[in-house]
C-alpha cells in the first residue's frame, strides 16, 4: 500500500497537503523507514516525505499564515491527535489558526494532549481499554464546558464523536479544515 | 562457575553480531560538566535552602565549643542521651567526644568483628541510642545532599541505625552538584565499600501516595556547618 | 479484594516472614494460556472503580512531578541525549564492560556468579544462603529477583525472606505482586493496609491509626529482621564498570540496612544494568529519579565498592561495619536473546517507571492487568523479549502507540517503534488473531487496486446509508461490532470524495 501511495503521489512533483497528522506523519516519518531498504522505493519515500504537509503545517509553516481568512462564532476545545503531536510535532501551529479562527476562543482541553483511545485497529482489538480511554476524554470535553471538539485527524473525531453520541453529549466535533473555512454547522 | 561465565559471555558476543543499537556510536565526553562559578558563600546559602526543603536543619558553629553545644541541644530536643558516631579524627573534630561527655552525652561504640555468624546481636545494644554524628565528605549544594564516605574510624551505622543524624560538615566542602563531585572527586566513589549520598531524612509515599519521614533511616536530619 | 482473589491462594497467617510468592507462579502460569486471559484481567482491572481511582491518583502525581522536575532542570534535553549515548554505547560494548566491571569487582574481594536462567539466578543465591547457614534473609526491592521468583525458590529450602519496602513488605503480607515498579501498592488503600497489619502481624488500633503511625509500626517490625538476618538481598540499580561498584537508590534507607546489617549481601545484577565511569553515572542519576518521582535525588544514593575492608596492614585497621561477603549475581534470563535481536534498544533502559505513569493504557487497567513482572510499555517490549513472543503476544497489541512513553524516556527508548516490529513479527510467526491478519490483508489487495477500491467503498457508502439514522449507525458487523459497542459510527457521506470533486474540477477547466 505504501509503494501504491507513492506511485500516486509521485505522479505530479507538487507539495502534497494531508489533512490528517497520523496519515502525514506515516508519509513523512514511517514510509521512508518502512522502505528503508527498497532500491527504487527507498529514494522515492524520502523524496515524497520532503515535500508532503500536514494542513495546519503547511499554512503555518510553508505559507507563513497564522490565519485562513475565516471566523467562527463556535466555542472550541482543541485535542492534540497523537500522532501529528509527537510524531509530527505539531504543537503551535493548529492552536495559532484556531486562535486566529475563534479570536482567541479556542482552548486547549484538560488532559488535551492525553490519546482519546482511537489507535487505529486498536479500537477494536482492544476495545474495552480503547473505551475506558474514550469515557476519560469525553470527562474532560464535559467539564471543559465546551461547545464542540477540534483536532487535526478524522480518527480521533469519529472516536470522540461516535463516544459523545452514544452519551448523549450535545458536544460536537469539527475538523480543523471546516473551521478554517468558517463553518458553523456540523 | 567460569564455564558459566565464558558461556554468558560468549552469548553477548554473539548476540552483539546481531543487535540494533541506535545511538550507539557516540564517543567520549559523553557529557561536559558545565563549570561553576558560584561562590563559596553562595553554595553555602544553596545549600541550606535545599536541606530545608527537605525537611532538614542546618546549624553554624565557629568552635568546638559551639559545635558541641548545637550537638548537645540537639540531642536535648529528642531525648538522646547517648549517640554512635564517627572517630574525631574522621570528623575533623579533635576534642568532641571530651566536651559531649562533659555535656552528659553518653559515647557508645560497637565492634563488630570478621567473619562472625552472631554479630549483629551487638547491635541489638544500640538499638536505644537516639542520635548518630557523623562528618561528611562533600555537601552538594544543588540538591541539600551529604555525602559520606565509609572507612576506618567511619561507621556506616552511625548515620543510619538512629533516628536522628547530626552531620559535621566542613565549609570548604560544598560542591554545586553530584555531578560536579564525581567529576573532580573520583577517588571518592572506591575509597571505602560505601559511598552514600544522603537528602534529608528517610521517607516513603507507598501508601496512597502519602509522604511519611522517618521509615527505616533517621527522621531527623540535622547538618552543622563548621569551618 | 478483585486483584489478590485471582492471584491463587490466600496468604497464611504466620507472621511476616512465612508468605510464599505462590502467588506470582500462578500468574506465570495464568499467562501461559494467553487470548482470553489477559482480556478477562483488563475486565477485572476496568470493573474495579478503587484501583481505577488509585492509579488515576498515583500515576497522575508521579507524572506531574516529574514534568514540574523536568522544567526546572537546566540541561535536561543535553543530560537526556547524553544518557541515551552512555547506555547505547555501554550495550554496544557490553562484553568489555563486564569484563572489566567482574575484575574490578573481583580485586576489591567480590564473588562474581553467573547464572543464564532465571532458575540457575535463584539456585545460585539459595546456595550462597546454605553455604553460609542463612536461616533468614531480609531484602531490598529488585525486579529481578521478581524475575526469577527468589523468593518462592528460598522458601522452597527452608529459608525466610522478609521485604523490607514498605510498599513490597504489604505486597509479600497480602500474597500479592507489586503493580508498578516504582509504586508496588498503587492498587491498596491504607484500610487494606491497615487490616494487613492487623490480621498477619497483630497490630493494635492504634498502632495502625494514621499512615506515620503504621509506618512507625512497619519500621519497628522490620527494625527486628534487619538485625537477626544473616543474609541482605538487593537489586542494583546501576554498576559502574571502571570501580566494580553497585549503585542502590531508595527513599526508605531499606537498601542501605539490607547492604548493611547483614554478615552476607547478594546483589542481583541484570546483565545490562552497566555504565562506564563514574561520571556516566553522575549523568544518569540526575535524570533517574526525576523521571520516577519527580525528586531531584532519591533520599539514599548508595555506592558499594566491595564488602567492608579489612585491616590492611600498614593502617589504621578495617571498618567498623558493613557485610563481610558481598556476591554478585550477573543474570541473563533472556537479555542475551533480547541484545541479538532489532529490540536491542530496549536495554538501554534504566527502570524509572516514568512510561508507566504517561501510558493511557496503563492508567486504565494498571500493572496487574499485564500478566508479567514487568507492566506498562516497558513490559510489553521485556516480557517477549525475555519469554517469547508466543507467550506474550498479546501485549504489544495493546497499546494506542500514542508516542506518550518515548517523550518522557530518559533514555530516548523509541517504544511504539519497537512495539511495532513486535506486532511485525506477531504477523511473520502467525501469532496475530486470525480476523486482523485477513483483514488486512483483504484491506490491502482492496486499497491497491483503485477500480475495486471505488466500487466497493460506493457499496458499503450505499450499505451504510440504507441502514443509518440520522446520519448515525449504531451497529456493525463483525468484529467491527466491537465498535458499537460503546460508540456510535457516522454513515458514510451520500457521495464520496471523488465523486464530488471531479465535477467540480471538470466546471471549473470548462470555465477556464
Amino acid at each position: 500500500m505504501a509503494r501504491q501511495t507513492i506511485d500516486v503521489l509521485s505522479a505530479s512533483p507538487d507539495p502534497v497537503v494531508v489533512p490528517s497528522g497520523s496519515c502525514a506523519d506515516m508519509i513523512v516519518n514511517h514510509y521512508p523507514e518502512l522502505l528503508a531498504e527498497d532500491a527504487v522505493y527507498g529514494s522515492k519515500a524520502r523524496e515524497l516525505a520532503s515535500r508532503t504537509w500536514e494542513l495546519s503545517q503547511l499554512l503555518v509553516d510553508g505559507l507563513g499564515t497564522t490565519d485562513a481568512g475565516f471566523r467562527t462564532s463556535v466555542r472550541l476545545a482543541y485535542h492534540a491527535s497523537c500522532h501529528g503531536l509527537r510524531g509530527l510535532g505539531l504543537r503551535d501551529a493548529p492552536r495559532q489558526l484556531l486562535g486566529a479562527a475563534t479570536g482567541g476562543q479556542c482552548v486547549d482541553l484538560p488532559d488535551g494532549e492525553t490519546c482519546c483511545g482511537f489507535g487505529g485497529l486498536f479500537a477494536i482489538k482492544m476495545a474495552a481499554v480503547s473505551n475506558a480511554m474514550l469515557q476519560s476524554k469525553i470527562d474532560s470535553i464535559e467539564s471543559s464546558g465546551t461547545e464542540a471538539v477540534v483536532a487535526t485527524d478524522v480518527s480521533c473525531l469519529m472516536h470522540i464523536g461516535g463516544g459523545l453520541r452514544r452519551r448523549g453529549s450535545h458536544v460536537r466535533t469539527m475538523h480543523i479544515a471546516e473551521v478554517l473555512a468558517g463553518s458553523d454547522h456540523e | 562457575m567460569t564455564e558459566v561465565r565464558d558461556l554468558v559471555l560468549g552469548a553477548v558476543r554473539d548476540a552483539l553480531l546481531r543487535a540494533e543499537l541506535p545511538h550507539s556510536s557516540g564517543e567520549r565526553p559523553f557529557y561536559v560538566v558545565p563549570p561553576d562559578r558560584t561562590a563559596a558563600d553562595d553554595l553555602v546559602g544553596q545549600f541550606t535552602t535545599a536541606l530545608v526543603a527537605l525537611t532538614g536543619e542546618a546549624h553554624h558553629a565557629e568552635s568546638l565549643g559551639a559545635t558541641s553545644d548545637a550537638i548537645a541541644d540537639i540531642a536535648g530536643v529528642y531525648g538522646a542521651a547517648s549517640y554512635l558516631s564517627w572517630s574525631e579524627v574522621a570528623m575533623g573534630c579533635v576534642g568532641l567526644v571530651e566536651t559531649l561527655t562533659s555535656r552528659g552525652l553518653r559515647r557508645v561504640s560497637y565492634d563488630l568483628p570478621f567473619d562472625q555468624p552472631g554479630r549483629n546481636q551487638r547491635v541489638r545494644a544500640l538499638a536505644e541510642v537516639g542520635l548518630g554524628v557523623t562528618g561528611a565528605d562533600a555537601a552538594l549544594a544543588d540538591s541539600g545532599a551529604l555525602v559520606l564516605a565509609s572507612g576506618p574510624g567511619r561507621g556506616r551505622l552511625a548515620s543510619l541505625l538512629p533516628p536522628v543524624h547530626v552531620a559535621l560538615v566542613k565549609r570548604d566542602r560544598l560542591f554545586p552538584s553530584l555531578s560536579a563531585l564525581l567529576a573532580a572527586r573520583p577517588d571518592l566513589v572506591a575509597g571505602g565499600s560505601n559511598l552514600v549520598v544522603i537528602a534529608g531524612p528517610s521517607r516513603t509515599a507507598d501508601i496512597e501516595m502519602t509522604l511519611t519521614h522517618g521509615v527505616h533511616g533517621p527522621k531527623h536530619v540535622h547538618v552543622i556547618l563548621i569551618p | 479484594m478483585s486483584e489478590s482473589t485471582s492471584h491463587g491462594p490466600a496468604a497464611r497467617t504466620d507472621g511476616p516472614t512465612a508468605h510464599s510468592h505462590g502467588a506470582a507462579a500462578h500468574s506465570h502460569a495464568e499467562a501461559h494460556t494467553a487470548g482470553t486471559a489477559f482480556h478477562t484481567r483488563i475486565d477485572t482491572a476496568l470493573a474495579d472503580g478503587k484501583l481505577r481511582q488509585a492509579l488515576s491518583m498515583t500515576t497522575g502525581r508521579l507524572a506531574a512531578g516529574r514534568a514540574t522536575a523536568f522544567a526546572a532542570l537546566p540541561a535536561a534535553d543535553a543530560l537526556r541525549d547524553a544518557a541515551q549515548r552512555i547506555r547505547a554505547h555501554t550495550i554496544a560494548h557490553l562484553d568489555q564492560y563486564l569484563v572489566e566491571f567482574t575484575a574490578n569487582a573481583e580485586r576489591l574481594g567480590c564473588h562474581i556468579h553467573w547464572a543464564e536462567t532465571a532458575a540457575d539466578a535463584a539456585r545460585t543465591v539459595v546456595a550462597i544462603a546454605q553455604a553460609s547457614g542463612v536461616s533468614l534473609a531480609v531484602k531490598s526491592k529488585s525486579m529481578l529477583s521478581e524475575e526469577i521468583e527468589l523468593n518462592t525458590a528460598l522458601e522452597s529450602a527452608g529459608i525466610r525472606v522478609v521485604e523490607t519496602d514498605l510498599g513490597e513488605f504489604v505486597v509479600q503480607l497480602a500474597g500479592d505482586r507489586p503493580s508498578h515498579i516504582i509504586a508496588p501498592i498503587v492498587h491498596r488503600r491504607r484500610e487494606d493496609v491497615a487490616a494487613l497489619f492487623r490480621e498477619k502481624l497483630g497490630a493494635t488500633a492504634d498502632e495502625v491509626a494514621t499512615i506515620p503511625a503504621m509506618t512507625a509500626f512497619a519500621r519497628k517490625t522490620l527494625r527486628d529482621q534487619f538485625v537477626n538476618a544473616g543474609m541482605g538481598i538487593s537489586g542494583v540499580n546501576l554498576a559502574v564498570a571502571d570501580t566494580g561498584s553497585l549503585c542502590l537508590v531508595t527513599n526508605e534507607g531499606n537498601g542501605r540496612l539490607t547492604t548493611t546489617l547483614p554478615r552476607v549481601h547478594v546483589a542481583l545484577l541484570g546483565l545490562e544494568r552497566l555504565v562506564p565511569t563514574s561520571a556516566d553515572l553522575g549523568v544518569v542519576l540526575q535524570l533517574l529519579a526525576r523521571s520516577a518521582t519527580g525528586q531531584a535525588m532519591p533520599v539514599y544514593t548508595n555506592l558499594l565498592t566491595g564488602p567492608r575492608r579489612r585491616t590492611t596492614g600498614s593502617d589504621s585497621g578495617g571498618e567498623p561495619d558493613g557485610p563481610d561477603e558481598l556476591h554478585i549475581v550477573i543474570v541473563d534470563n533472556g537479555r542475551t536473546r533480547l541484545l541479538g535481536s532489532e529490540l536491542a534498544e530496549i536495554l538501554y533502559c534504566v527502570r524509572c517507571g516514568a512510561c508507566l505513569n504517561v501510558c493511557p493504557v496503563y492508567r486504565q487497567i494498571g500493572g496487574h492487568a499485564y500478566g508479567g513482572v514487568y507492566p506498562g510499555p516497558i513490559g510489553s517490549v521485556v516480557m517477549p523479549g525475555i519469554e517469547g513472543l508466543d507467550r506474550w503476544a498479546e501485549l504489544p497489541q495493546a497499546s494506542s502507540l500514542c508516542g506518550a512513553c518515548r517523550d518522557v524516556c530518559p533514555v530516548r527508548i523509541d517504544i511504539p517503534r519497537l512495539l511495532l516490529k513486535l506486532r511485525a513479527q506477531a504477523v511473520r510467526e502467525s501469532l496475530a488473531p486470525m480476523w486482523l491478519r485477513l483483514g488486512m490483508r483483504a484491506f490491502a489487495a482492496i486499497a491497491t487496486r483503485p477500480a475495486i477500491y471505488r466500487f466497493v467503498g460506493n457499496l458499503v457508502g450505499r450499505l451504510g446509508t440504507a441502514v443509518a439514522r440520522n446520519g448515525w449507525l449504531t451497529r456493525l458487523p463483525g468484529p467491527l461490532a466491537a465498535w458499537t459497542m460503546s460508540r456510535d459510527f457516522p454513515a458514510p457521506a451520500a457521495k464520496s470524495f471523488t465523486q464530488s470533486w471531479r465535477p467540480k474540477r471538470r466546471a471549473e477547466r470548462t470555465h477556464a
